[in-house]
């Protein structure tokens, strides 16, 4: 008990508290203050007095102050949230706010049109390329119709040769000058139409500068019908001049563009009723 | 309270700035004559406490006790750095009259006017320490040298003189 008045009594304790000790002293005080409670209890009661003696000397800082140090114990924080001001300073502030917030609705406003503007712009691009597309297409697909409409056309004109009892077939015979020559005429006296089926054209295909060409023999003479070529997917039927009255129809080979009369040993085929 | 500024709560720091800045303040600006400078100190100090918060433990003593030696040692370092010197060294000779006036005077502020019966009860020599020791920031080794008087006797006055101080709370 002695050595813990006498420890009191070097004063040892006001300096610990007024932060005027050693490191040492400081760990040594520290350690009695633990192991006795009247050093804790006396420590105590120093501390107590120099706070009140503190607070009798207070001096109220500026009250600017306030806001100041309340801010940069945050900005040394890296806290970028602000303090509230003293409450009269608040509301003072509270005016300006309606401010500055419709000045930043105006400014999203603004960014949103002109994003949406940009966007529309890229979406007629793409619809104007996808019309173009289109337009092609049906282009393609119209003339697509056409030549399905003529081939129609034409079948239709086909069938009715086959159809017509007033046609009458002949198969024109090679002669002695192209003996496997062969050629099918169909021809309708009542309606004057002749017609051949190039599918059953048998002749060489003709060069560029010849074509050949059809006759009918009207009364023991030739009178011209056409020409027509021979090529290597030629299947359909031809209609050729019209001729009211033959005894036979024969194919020769002539230049292009047909001859006023038959070359006749260039003949091919022929045949008689 | 320790709790919260522990867990760095806003809130917290706020209150111990209204309940303490008085106080801290009151300390820091008779150690700091010049206005701004203290305020500066002030600032610092509430930012250091912030800062260093998590090297406080209530085992070691009271918070104020903490508050007010970080305040003292952070008010005598910016006495003595050798910008606040030089700074003093640069004013203007005219001036200079005033300015050691206020340096040397913590006494006669205005502000210190209520607390003037309190010091009053203490003797003398009693006061004189106590000035130079938490006011003027000086250790009690600098105490001894300035009045000329033997460490042990600076020590047993510090405490008579805080002893009397709790003679006058209580």
């Amino acid at each position: 008990m002695e050595d813990i008045k006498a420890y009191m009594e070097t004063g040892i304790l006001e300096l610990y508290v007024l932060g005027d000790v050693s490191p040492q002293e400081k760990l040594q005080v520290e350690e009695m203050a633990a192991k006795h409670p009247l050093i804790k209890a006396e420590l105590e009661e120093i501390e107590l007095s120099m706070e009140l003696f503190a607070q009798e000397n207070a001096i109220e800082p500026a009250e600017a102050l306030r806001d100041r140090v309340l801010n940069s114990v945050l900005t040394n924080f890296n806290d970028d949230s602000t303090f509230s001001a003293v409450a009269d300073k608040t509301e003072a502030n509270v005016v300006s706010l309606p401010a500055a917030k419709s000045n930043s609705f105006y400014k999203y406003a603004f960014a949103a049109c002109l994003a949406l503007l940009l966007a529309s712009g890229a979406a007629l691009i793409s619809l104007y390329g996808k019309l173009q597309d289109s337009y092609s297409q049906i282009a393609t697909l119209q003339t697509n119709n056409q030549h399905f409409a003529n081939q129609v056309n034409f079948k239709e004109g086909e069938l009715q040769v086959l159809r017509d009892t007033s046609f009458k077939f002949l198969k024109l015979q090679g002669t002695a000058h192209a003996p496997d020559a062969g050629l099918t005429v169909a021809w309708s006296p009542a309606r004057k139409k002749v017609w051949i089926d190039l599918r059953s054209l048998k002749m060489p295909a003709n060069d560029s500068t010849h074509q050949y060409q059809l006759w009918a023999l009207v009364s023991g003479k030739p009178v011209d019908l056409g020409v027509f070529d021979k090529t290597a997917d030629s299947a359909d039927m031809k209609e050729m001049k019209s001729t009211a009255s033959a005894d036979a129809f024969a194919v020769t080979l002539e230049p292009k563009g047909g001859s006023v009369s038959p070359t006749m040993d260039q003949m091919m085929v022929i045949g008689k009723f | 309270m320790v709790l919260a500024l522990r867990n760095r709560e806003k809130i917290a720091i706020e209150a111990l700035y209204d309940m303490y800045s008085s106080s801290l303040y009151g300390v820091i600006s008779r150690i700091i004559i010049d206005t701004t400078t203290s305020e500066d100190v002030l600032q610092e100090t509430f930012v250091k406490i912030w800062h260093s918060f998590s090297s406080y433990s209530t085992e070691k003593g009271r918070l104020f006790t903490w508050m007010i030696n970080i305040a003292r040692n952070l008010a005598i370092d910016k006495l003595r750095s050798k910008d606040f010197k030089n700074q003093n060294k640069n004013q203007e000779l005219e001036n200079n009259v005033t300015s050691i006036d206020e340096q040397r005077n913590t006494i006669y502020k205005p502000e210190l006017l209520g607390i003037k019966d309190l010091v009053e009860t203490l003797k003398p020599e009693q006061k004189s320490i106590l000035d130079l020791v938490y006011f003027k920031g000086y250790t009690h080794v600098e105490a001894a040298e300035e009045l000329g008087i033997p460490l042990g006797t600076i020590k047993t006055r510090l405490r008579m003189a805080i002893q009397q101080l709790r003679k006058h709370f209580n």
